[in-house]
């Protein structure tokens, strides 16, 4: 749909061939090139053969009815205005079509002028009617996209909060099932006929804490602030340190992992620990998705104004369903007890607060491949809970990070 | 080898805690005084010889960090390991700055625990041991003046 009025698409319905013509050749003088039907039926056929702005219809028509084909018009292109033509008699024809929907009614004989004017008018109210809908289409985008955001944002400071007080219990239990494992291993209860029973219940406790710790740590990594811990840092030698780390998991599972590194990449002004975390959980991940036999490549490119980290595996991929959801906190695929749901939480965090970026790219059965972008230097602003938040909310709106 | 009990004092305001944990440490052979406060702990090593303080950052009233400045300027030579519940590490290093001898988040690995004390009454040792060298030296010269 064009805003220029030559433009409007237009469709002549009536029965009377020689009025319709005489029309037709009046609207082209005027530039206006209208479709044209001779009846109910024609007339919804060239619709669905191909749209049209607005439809100028005579309401006395043999067979289907002006009326009847409006309602027909209006319930399948809402969007389509209809101009009624009625006879000189019957206004009350014109006056029923309004109420079911049509833009108005002209009585013949019509004047062109008028009629010019109106279909003008028909059309700039469908131009205002398009503007709302996009314009309620993209609130509801935004409206949604920030309440996404921000359940994003309110449910990571109560994680963390949470994380924060579990701590200490989960110290008690830990120190109490301690106690009591110590208890069961003195000479005087050596004989106790449950000590089996007991001992097996104290471990379950022990991996139960082990467990939550391991949560709770990784949340409070997430918003774990920075010190002054930016430094030069040597990419390729910092993926060879972080690979020799997975390197054995890898080999037990009969997966070669390979470093490639396309010269020059320069060092680049970052944290070396966080990066490393940031390998680390990718690398992790890239292990546990491969199966024996498959293969991990790790690749350093130099770019412009930093470096591109991939990661890429041939393991059993990510489904399309899964893909918008690995980044979210406590979305997990694997057993429980194996992935806390954090990993790539706390590594897009991270990146975030260093500058980068991160990007995924999978289907299924085909590996998956992630991307980093890493700055060439990043001046890390003032620490604090609602960067993180602040990087996740501009994410999300699919901003690119600086 | 008979074990040489290292004198510890525990202070964090989690009571459940403290208790389980002093259990703990008394079984495997360790002397722990329990402390509830960061006032607590400084009267207590006013009063008692202590080698290593387990010290939790944060706390109600006297947090850790101030507890540990205070212990440091009072107590130079006790050991203090900083203990973390809340994933500050931050604070853990600054402690270290200031004098801690390491630290542990909670909750806290046993083993790695018992290693870390054990290290830390170590530095105490050595540290006490270096001193009463250089004093007997200065005997040794003072008498030798004569």
């Amino acid at each position: 749909m064009s805003d220029k009025k030559d433009d409007i698409k237009l469709l002549l319905v009536d029965d009377e061939s020689d009025f319709r013509q005489a029309l037709i050749r009046r609207f082209g003088r005027r530039g206006l090139n209208p479709e044209q039907a001779g009846n109910g039926p024609e007339c919804l056929a060239v619709l669905a053969a191909r749209p049209v702005d607005v439809v100028v219809m005579d309401v006395k028509m043999p067979g289907m009815t002006g009326i009847e084909v409006l309602a027909r018009i209006k319930e399948k292109y809402p969007c389509t205005e209809v101009i009624l033509l009625t006879g000189h008699a019957s206004t009350q024809d014109g006056v029923d079509g309004i109420k079911s929907g049509a833009f108005d009614y002209l009585t013949k004989p019509i004047e062109f002028e008028h009629l010019l004017s109106k279909i003008g008018q028909a059309y700039e109210k469908i131009l205002r009617e398009a503007e709302k809908l996009k314009e309620a289409e993209f609130r509801a985008k935004v409206e949604q996209q920030m309440a996404a955001a921000e359940r994003l944002a309110s449910l990571g400071t109560l994680a963390v909060g949470i994380a924060h007080e579990i701590n200490n219990p989960l110290a008690i239990i830990r120190e109490s099932a301690g106690w009591l494992t110590l208890l069961l291993k003195r000479k005087e209860l050596s004989d106790f006929p449950g000590r089996k029973d007991f001992e097996l219940a104290l471990e379950k406790i022990e991996k139960g804490v082990d467990r939550a710790k391991r949560i709770t740590h990784q949340l409070l990594g997430f918003v774990r602030k920075q010190g002054s811990a930016f430094t030069q840092v040597n990419l390729p030698e910092l993926a060879d340190e972080t690979i020799e780390l997975v390197r054995k998991e890898a080999l037990d599972k009969g997966i070669a992992v390979e470093l490639k590194v396309e010269d020059p990449v320069a060092g680049i002004w970052s944290d070396p620990y966080q990066l490393r975390q940031v390998l680390l959980n990718l690398l992790t991940n890239a292990v546990h998705a491969t199966a024996k036999g498959g293969s991990i490549t790790v690749m350093l490119r130099p770019l412009k104004e930093g470096v591109q980290l991939t990661v890429r595996d041939t393991g059993t991929g990510i489904p399309r369903e899964n893909l918008g959801h690995i980044f979210d906190p406590f979305f997990s695929t694997k057993n429980p007890g194996e992935g806390t749901g954090l990993g790539l939480f706390v590594t897009r965090g991270i990146l975030g607060r260093l500058g980068g970026h991160i990007e995924v790219e999978s289907s299924l059965g085909q590996g998956a491949t992630f991307r980093v972008w890493l700055p060439q230097r990043h001046e890390p602003g003032i620490d604090s809970v609602q960067d993180d938040y602040a990087n996740i909310l501009k994410q999300i709106k699919g901003e690119q990070l600086p | 080898m008979i074990k040489i009990p290292t004198r510890v004092l525990l202070v964090d305001d989690e009571v459940d805690f403290v208790e389980m944990l002093s259990l703990r440490l008394n079984e495997v052979g360790e002397r722990v005084t329990p402390a509830y406060s960061g006032r607590e702990c400084l009267e207590i090593l006013g009063q008692k010889s202590i080698d290593v303080v387990i010290l939790d950052i944060r706390m109600p009233g006297m947090d850790g960090i101030e507890t540990l400045r205070e212990i440091k300027k009072r107590f130079p030579l006790v050991e203090v390991m900083m203990l973390t519940g809340h994933g500050t590490t931050e604070t853990a290093v600054e402690g270290m700055k200031l004098g801690a001898f390491d630290y542990l988040m909670k909750p806290a690995d046993f083993d790695e625990l018992r290693l870390k004390l054990e290290n830390a009454r170590k530095r105490k040792d050595e540290q006490e041991e270096r001193i009463r060298k250089a004093e007997a030296r200065l005997l040794l010269r003072k008498s030798g003046d004569i």
